[in-house]
């Protein structure tokens, strides 16, 4: 299908709706070095409908030229998989946390300010220092150990339909850290582990074979940083664009880690 | 394994939890009850709930013991961690966000009213025992002031909400309430409450006045 057709059948009358914008306006937060003075730019590129903010940002590379007529430097960010998996793109898009590749332009008002993921150290413009995820997630040992003392040939455990659909909504975490983000409680000045590496903690511990290291991992919540360090704000669970029940996660480890302080003190 | 047991980050936490319930929830609600008796006037509030109690075997030791130290290490416990709230309710304007901030500013106001109130009453009747004798005139005297009467009804009524957000935050971190409308329907079963025992605490207040 041509874009003229597709313009042309989506277009509301012209007396009725509002111009199309002829360009998209930028205003981008850029910092040259982890810690040198964050400053702001302005640009503009043609408007071409279905844009979304990578690719607008894509256009902005090939020329980057601000509103005040300047050559600069090309704005840096992230971006991997373009279809909201890979998580490696998000960033504060007008104000709030959320992957760039899955933020469209035309749904958004313009002039589209694009800042940094808060809480995370930036490393140039839009690229932030995720490292802090993996720490966390080894931290409570999100993984599975598959070496142990079974037959590796035997079938794969057997999990009910109900279990692994309610599983599967955790497995799609891609670590891209706006729940973070959006964490009251998580940022340099607090060590609380976040949400996204609490829900992995739920993923694992329903796991076949994860569930044999469940206390290991919780005790790893019961420390300094674990579960305790959530403040209930939910403001988590309100921006994960996967829409992972992360509040559900939390509330379901509250329960076991009661149980498991029981049979901590009692034996 | 005891590897919670011999770290006590999450024990301390859990403590201060349940000790925001029982005993010093429990001891709010029973005082609101108690005090919504002014209604009944000064001889019955002197001679009957004031007199019983006063009258009770171990006194200070349970004053001690279950109200100012579990409400001390509440108290405490909850400025410890309150540093590290990094609340932006324009950002994040949902209803959750709001009350997590809320709870974290209602304790430190509770905190100041009680020490008015406690020190206005309790400890000033240590010296006083004209207070003692007469505490329902002590309180309509207080409460007369219009602007004392402002500061007992913001206090009280902060007292009823960090107990009812409390207690629904307390669902999640205890695990009773894991999916979302189990929450919700909590949350309601709590804000509920939280009418309910407020209503009592401001007819109670009222009934002090002449
Ligand atoms: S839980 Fe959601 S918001 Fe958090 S890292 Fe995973 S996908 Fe991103």
């Amino acid at each position: 299908m041509s874009r003229q057709h597709r313009t042309a059948a989506s277009e509301p009358e012209p007396s009725a709706g509002k111009a199309e914008p002829d360009r998209i306006h930028l205003r981008i937060r850029r910092q040259d070095r982890p810690e040198s003075r964050p400053y702001w730019q302005d640009f503009a590129i043609p408007y071409q409908p279905d844009h979304n903010v990578v690719s607008a940002l894509l256009v902005l590379r090939a020329d980057p030229v601000t509103i005040a007529g300047e050559r600069v430097e090309p704005v840096a960010w992230e971006r991997n998989c373009m279809e909201e998996v890979c998580g490696s793109c998000a960033m504060l898009v007008n104000g709030v946390p959320r992957p760039a590749c899955s933020a469209l332009v035309d749904s958004l008002a313009q002039p589209i300010a694009l800042e940094p993921l808060p809480k995370f150290p930036v490393v140039r413009d839009l690229v932030v220092d995720r490292s802090r995820m993996d720490r966390t997630l080894a931290q409570v040992k999100a993984w599975i150990q598959i070496d142990g003392a079974w037959d590796t040939h035997a079938p794969a455990p057997r999990t009910s339909q109900a279990e692994w659909a309610a599983n599967y909504l955790y497995s799609r975490c891609m670590s891209c850290g706006c729940c973070m983000a959006a964490c009251p409680q998580f940022g340099p000045h607090a060590d609380f582990v976040g949400p996204a590496p609490l829900a992995q903690v739920r993923l694992m511990n329903a796991h076949p074979t994860g569930r044999y290291d469940r206390v290991d991992r919780l005790h790893a919540i019961m420390g300094e940083g674990g579960l305790s360090d959530c403040g209930n704000a939910q403001n988590c669970v309100r921006v994960c664009p996967k829409a992972i029940p992360l509040t559900t996660a939390i509330g379901e480890l509250g329960r076991q880690t009661t149980l498991q302080a029981l049979r901590d003190l009692l034996g | 394994m005891t590897a919670s047991i011999e770290n006590s980050h999450f024990l301390l936490r859990r403590l201060h939890s349940l000790l925001g319930l029982v005993p010093v929830g429990a001891f709010l609600v029973f005082h609101l009850w108690e005090n919504s008796q002014s209604r009944f006037g000064a001889a019955h509030y002197n001679g009957e709930v004031v007199a019983f109690l006063q009258g009770m075997n171990y006194l200070t030791v349970i004053e001690l013991l279950v109200i100012a130290l579990p409400l001390a290490f509440h108290a405490g416990y909850g400025l410890l961690i309150l540093p590290q709230m990094r609340l932006e309710p324009r950002r994040y304007p949902y209803a959750r966000n709001w009350l997590y901030g809320l709870q974290r500013v209602s304790g430190v106001g509770i905190l100041l009213f009680l020490l008015v109130h406690v020190g206005t009453t309790r400890i000033q009747g240590l010296w006083q025992p004209a207070i003692r004798a007469d505490l329902y005139g002590h309180m309509q005297a207080l409460l007369s002031e219009p602007w004392m009467l402002g500061l007992y009804a913001a206090g009280l009524l902060l007292s009823v909400f960090h107990l009812a957000n409390g207690l629904a935050t307390m669902g999640i971190v205890w695990g009773l309430t894991a999916s979302v409308q189990a929450q919700r329907i909590f949350g309601y079963g709590c804000l509920t409450f939280g009418l309910v025992l407020a209503a009592i605490g401001i007819q109670g207040l009222l009934g002090f006045l002449p």
